[in-house]
């Protein structure tokens, strides 16, 4: 079983991601589990998801305390993101400009991969309600990341589910994030060498 | 058709493969999705159906009262507050004997205000004569939601279903279902049949002053029919497999439990957990198996009676308190085994107010249980007082 959790601010798409995620893991044969952490969501505030993929049924339905990996969709959220559990060989995802990340999470005991997912949407323009939808760039990059669902299948669950002008837009920016994810850390020590 | 979707929107997919002719709701959370997605598949023509918006659950259940008496085949959903405020009407409901069915999403009771799941609410609507069933998958709330009509309107039962599930655990989640084709559902629940309807034609009154001549004798049908409903419960889970190839159970839903000695006793998604912890005792050694309960009522006393016979150890988890005595699902479980079985029964009450409660948590209980490590019968094992709770019970005395 793979158990990803995710970490975002209200507004930033954290629900649609896990659903379209759980499209995507069930076109490529997993059982998928997908659920958001009901709390008190507003515009802004922390809010949690996660997301189960297995080769088996799935029956567990608690929380997530040890995820294989942890995705933090602002890089505000870094530090509550781990406290809320991680393991030895969590291996993170966080929104954020690749050059500063180097440096700012050189004292995190994880494989830490950042894709700019903030920048992705702007430059796209794809916004929701006023906020960056960085929510599909980061769906690019967990495919990237993980392995769990390719590249294809997440377009192609973009293409049935995301409709008028955004579909393109949708697209280019899942694909931006496939290919713009750098890891920046290994577990336990800053990466040396290239991006 | 295959989907992966969250719950509440199964739900509404059943209710449309079911042909129901009314639907009347109050939106709650976490069930407002329910009704959310009915009023979709009616507006845009995929449903025919006839929906009654209304100010309150408690005129919810009045017009499918309504509705189910003129002869049609009438559904609702409700949660927590919204179903303790129908509680004078569910009595109406099952006592002049309506065949309908009600989706509950088990969300706990204020105060403290709480929208998380656990059973008090449906637990303090047990003696009102409905039939309740207990779900832990999305696939099995399709399937047992298109059964409880079938349960609700046969002429050996006549009594309302209420469909239970866990808030946000099932509710809010995605996860994959397969539903029946309409042909098949059409093959296993017959068009809405019942025993009595209002008729202008053949004018009647039904539910009117009963005399104590009389009126023990229309409770004592109420049982019988709640008697009645095991075998039918047990037919339609059968016929279902036939019809449809899927079968969540009966009363109960076994797992591993021909070779343990020792029992996980529990209902809804909590069972669902339980059957990780079961599948780690058995690695570390423990003949250990689960019966979750599909039907809370009609009780599986007999069953229960059955599996728990020559059984060393039986934890009983309950997401709800009847307050002054322990679980109530606990109580039914030890008396359901009085003279029948040895085995020493614990209780756990846990996962109140939507606390987590993991295989992990379950498992070491349950070993502490087996080891004979427990000195109470009833444990809370998620329980965590902390000083400002301890202060709290302290000061409450003090003011007296």
């Amino acid at each position: 079983m793979v158990e990803i959790r995710f970490h975002g601010l209200g507004g930033q798409g954290a629900v649609t991601l896990i659903r379209l995620l759980a499209l995507a893991g069930d076109k490529a044969g997993w059982y998928v589990q997908a659920a958001p952490f009901f709390g008190a969501e507003r515009r802004g505030a922390p809010v949690k998801a996660y997301i189960r993929f297995d080769e088996q049924p799935i029956f567990k339905v608690s929380y997530i305390y040890e995820p294989d990996m942890l995705v933090v969709m602002s890089d505000t959220l870094v530090d509550l993101a781990i406290e809320e559990g991680a393991k030895e060989n969590t291996i993170m995802l966080v929104n954020d400009d690749p050059d500063k990340a180097r440096k700012a999470y050189a004292r995190l005991p994880y494989e830490v991969h950042v894709v700019d997912a903030t920048s992705i949407a702007l430059d796209l323009d794809l916004e929701v309600e006023g906020m960056p939808a960085v929510n599909i760039p980061i769906y690019g990059a967990i495919s990237y990341v993980s392995n769990l669902v390719s590249l294809e299948i997440i377009t192609e669950v973009i293409r049935e589910t995301v409709t008028g002008a955004r579909q393109e837009k949708s697209m280019e920016a899942a694909r931006r994030g496939f290919t713009s994810v750098k890891q920046i850390k290994s577990q336990g020590k800053v990466t040396a060498g290239r991006d | 058709m295959k989907l992966v979707d969250i719950a509440n929107h199964v739900v509404a997919h059943a209710v449309r493969l079911a042909r129901v002719d009314v639907v009347s709701a109050y939106p709650i959370t976490p069930q407002t999705q329910v009704i959310e997605e009915i009023s979709r598949l009616i507006d845009e023509g995929l449903m025919d159906c006839e929906y009654i918006p209304v100010e309150s659950e408690h005129s919810a259940m009045a017009a499918l009262i309504g509705a189910a008496a003129t002869g049609v085949r009438a559904f609702s959903a409700t949660s927590a507050h919204g179903l303790a405020y129908m509680h004078e009407l569910l009595h109406w409901a099952a006592g002049i004997r309506l065949p309908m069915v009600m989706v509950n999403v088990n969300r706990a009771m204020g105060p403290g205000w709480n929208i998380w799941c656990d059973h008090q609410d449906s637990i303090a609507q047990r003696d009102t004569g409905w039939v309740q069933l207990y779900c832990a998958s999305h696939q099995e709330i399709a399937d047992t939601v298109i059964q409880a009509f079938r349960i609700s309107e046969d002429p050996r039962v006549i009594l309302p279903v209420m469909v239970n599930y866990d808030a946000f655990f099932l509710s809010h989640s995605y996860m994959q279902v397969d539903l029946p084709e309409q042909e098949d559902v059409d093959r296993f629940l017959p068009p809405f049949r019942t025993s009595w309807k209002l008729d202008l034609e053949h004018p009647l009154t039904h539910g009117s002053v009963i005399y104590p001549d009389d009126y023990e004798e229309v409770r004592f049908s109420m049982q019988q029919a709640q008697d009645n409903a095991r075998e039918v419960i047990r037919v339609a889970a059968e016929e279902y497999r036939e019809i449809i190839g899927r079968y969540h159970g009966d009363l109960l839903d076994r797992h591993l439990v021909n070779d343990a000695d020792h029992l996980i006793v529990a209902m809804g998604s909590i069972a669902s957990e339980s059957r990780v912890a079961v599948d780690q005792l058995r690695e570390k050694g423990y003949p250990v198996g689960l019966a979750r309960v599909r039907s809370f009522r009609p009780f599986p006393v007999e069953e229960i009676a059955a599996l728990l016979k020559g059984k060393k150890t039986v934890v009983v988890l309950d997401k709800d308190v009847s307050f002054g005595i322990g679980g109530a699902l606990y109580t039914e479980v030890k008396s359901s085994a009085y003279g029948k079985s040895q085995a020493q029964i614990y209780n756990f009450i846990t996962g109140l107010g939507g606390r987590d409660v993991t295989y992990k948590v379950i498992a070491k209980a349950t070993e502490e249980a087996i080891k004979g490590k427990l000195r109470k019968p009833i444990n809370w094992p998620t329980l965590r007082l902390n000083e400002h709770h301890l202060i709290s019970v302290e000061g409450m005395v003090k003011k007296r």
